[in-house]
């Protein structure tokens, strides 16, 4: 875990973006000794130094006012570039994190300090390096989506506005503004010619609205897009390397502290750095006894795998030649063993009861087996017997076709002998013939289970399994 | 886009049609009440393909008049924003030209033409690329593209762009 590249990377968004930040209010003068202008980058700077850091130290580090350290992180923290944390805890507390500090150092573990219960609130920040990546991403999208937009005028409401009265139009109100005396729009209240007006970037200075104007605005704005490209450049780079990297994830404050001392107690070897942290879960932490939360780990244990690693293993043995469903199998198709399922049977009872050792998972699994084999082999006798029921239908619908449908030419008649019932309704609607489907519907018995039966068929065809038939039909 | 839906509308029926025509009256008063309105909802009303059923008369008091709730099945337009729509120019100005495609009014505003097209006032105002191949003017049959909507209750206002791939002028007037 390597935080140099998006230290760098805070540090490139520091100069691009918050270069000239200044976190004085507008309101106050600026004079030269209290322009602070800099100041976010220098924070920035110093944050990427450390991990978390309570303010003030930072402060002190930074020879800031604490204030004015306070209120550039604020700033940061609106911009989700830091996280914050504050908690209110006892000199006793506050030394967890001293011996934290140590641990991230090589520094030795800070004696027991004074004993005060007295409570102070203590404000820690850090960087957010998964949300700055995020956040800085996202800013350079918006403003190059910006620019893009208004350089091709994408999709922008044109509006209007009366210089006389100030009253201000969009272009969904055009209908009402066109006056028939000239081609201008007119103002509602004081008829006024309206002006096009656009509170772009790029238009600033440019009022009216022409075409020589437009086209210095698209120039300016074309300049404007080009020059972000070169001056943002390193930054992009910089999040393109960034990308694939994990990032450096510090947890919340508390699950930093524990891991920052469960490393230091390891390196070091001792044990006195324990009597910290667990003391300080009483009266630190207000009550939330989780030292570890990074580390929690969760292993779900399934039962019964092993039977549904050997179904589908087996299944991936064979899974070059794909096993049809039974109701997709219908005579003429030349399909291997493999295909229609009937090797798979055994493959299936050999290897999966080869692999299982104890005798209890044994004998679910045969007994899973048999049932299966019951099973199938009662659909395979139902499928059977749909198809020969298929068969009658088909002979009966030829019958029915020989009798209405005189006209259709012998050739159909002849190549249509192992064709089906639902194929042939699809060639009706591709020939657009009349829909003799209805007339056969009658003659195929029980009215439910004959559509089953279409239906079955149209699967079948979906499935693309008959190629010549359907070349057959558009020739 | 056009949609075939089921709407209902109680429709009052003068005591003078009550008789053998009572339900072609009720039909035809139907068709001229509503084919060619906007509602905000569904938009414009094109046309009546069919009556779903005619619920049970209510006899006003004092008027005589009858209400029947009369559900009816009838093809609607409804423009929605990003739609591609091709229209009739209408009317050519300085500030972009106004189309229709149908019932519905659409502007293009002068900045959602494509910036080679210049304005050119005179008798017959247009807009025309510098070296004279295309040209809108009125009448001219335009494709473009919706980019917002104004729905009142009553009506239906749109705004296209033309500045985009395959939309623009698709043919001229017929000179005549």
């Amino acid at each position: 875990m390597s935080v140099e590249p998006f230290n760098r990377l805070v540090k490139l968004a520091a100069r691009a973006f918050y270069d000239d930040i200044t976190t004085k209010g507008d309101n106050q003068p600026k004079t030269g000794r209290s322009d602070n202008r800099g100041i976010a980058v220098v924070v920035l700077d110093a944050l990427t130094r450390r991990q978390w850091v309570r303010e003030e130290d930072l402060a002190k580090d930074l020879k800031l006012h604490s204030k004015q350290l306070r209120r550039t992180l604020r700033f940061f923290e609106e911009e989700k570039l830091v996280t914050r944390d504050h908690r209110r805890e006892t000199a006793k507390g506050a030394k967890i994190y001293s011996a934290a500090i140590a641990a991230t150092g090589d520094g030795q573990q800070t004696k027991e300090g004074d004993e005060k219960i007295k409570l102070h609130t203590h404000s820690y920040c850090c960087l957010d390096y998964a949300q700055i990546y995020d956040v800085v991403r996202y800013r350079l999208h918006r403003m190059k989506k910006k620019l893009k937009d208004e350089l091709e005028d994408k999709n922008t409401v044109q509006e209007y506005i009366c210089p006389n009265c100030g009253k201000r139009y969009n272009a969904l109100d055009a209908l009402r503004l066109i006056s028939m005396e000239d081609e201008y729009f007119h103002c509602e209240s004081c008829n006024g010619e309206l002006v096009a007006e656009s509170d772009k970037l790029a238009s600033q200075e440019i009022g009216d609205g022409d075409d020589n104007a437009r086209r210095r605005r698209r120039e300016k704005l074309k300049d404007m897009l080009q020059k972000m490209e070169v001056q943002l450049k390193p930054l992009m780079d910089q999040l393109s390397r960034v990308k694939d990297l994990p990032v450096p994830e510090f947890g919340s404050l508390q699950a930093w502290e524990a891991r920052a001392n469960a490393a230091g107690r390891a390196a070091n070897g001792d044990s006195n750095a324990n009597d910290s942290s667990k003391s300080s879960q009483g009266l630190g932490f207000g009550g939330t006894p989780m030292p570890f939360v990074g580390e929690t780990k969760v292993e779900v244990a399934f039962s019964g795998v092993g039977v549904k690693e050997e179904d589908s293993k087996s299944e991936i043995a064979n899974a070059s030649l794909k096993v049809l469903p039974p109701w997709m199998i219908k005579e003429g198709m030349n399909l291997t063993k493999e295909q229609r399922g009937e090797i798979k049977q055994e493959s299936k009872m050999g290897s999966s009861s080869a692999p299982l050792g104890s005798s209890d998972d044994k004998k679910s699994t045969t007994n899973k087996d048999e049932e299966k084999n019951l099973q199938d082999e009662y659909v395979k006798a139902y499928y059977a017997a749909i198809l020969k029921r298929q068969q009658e239908q088909e002979e009966a619908a030829k019958k029915q076709l020989e009798l209405s449908n005189a006209h259709i030419s012998n050739s159909v008649l002849g190549t249509s002998s192992n064709r089906q019932v639902g194929m042939k309704s699809k060639r009706d609607e591709d020939e657009g013939d009349d829909d003799f489907e209805w007339e056969e519907a009658p003659t195929a018995g029980n009215k439910s289970e004959s559509f089953k039966v279409n239906d079955l068929n149209v699967q079948a065809d979906a499935s693309g399994d008959d190629e010549d038939d359907i070349d057959w039909e558009e020739g | 886009m056009f949609f075939h839906i089921v709407l209902e509308r109680n429709m009052q029926l003068h005591p003078r049609h009550f008789g053998r025509h009572l339900r072609d009256n009720l039909v035809a008063k139907l068709v001229k009440d509503v084919e060619g309105t906007c509602s905000g909802r569904h938009g414009f009303v094109v046309a009546i393909t069919g009556i779903e059923n005619v619920g049970k008369g209510l006899i006003r008091d004092g008027t005589g008049f009858v209400t029947f709730p009369v559900k009816y099945q009838c093809v609607v337009f409804r423009p929605f924003k990003g739609e591609i729509l091709e229209a009739v120019v209408t009317m050519v100005n300085k500030m972009g030209f106004f189309a229709e495609a149908g019932p519905v009014q659409i502007f293009v505003s002068n900045h959602l033409i494509p910036d080679d097209m210049e304005f050119q006032s005179g008798d017959m105002p247009n807009y025309t690329t510098s070296d004279g191949s295309v040209k809108i003017q009125k009448d001219s049959e335009v494709r473009l593209k919706i980019i917002g909507t104004r729905v009142d209750a009553t009506e239906i206002f749109c705004i296209g762009t033309i500045k985009d791939d395959f939309l623009g002028v698709i043919n001229d007037p017929v000179t005549s």
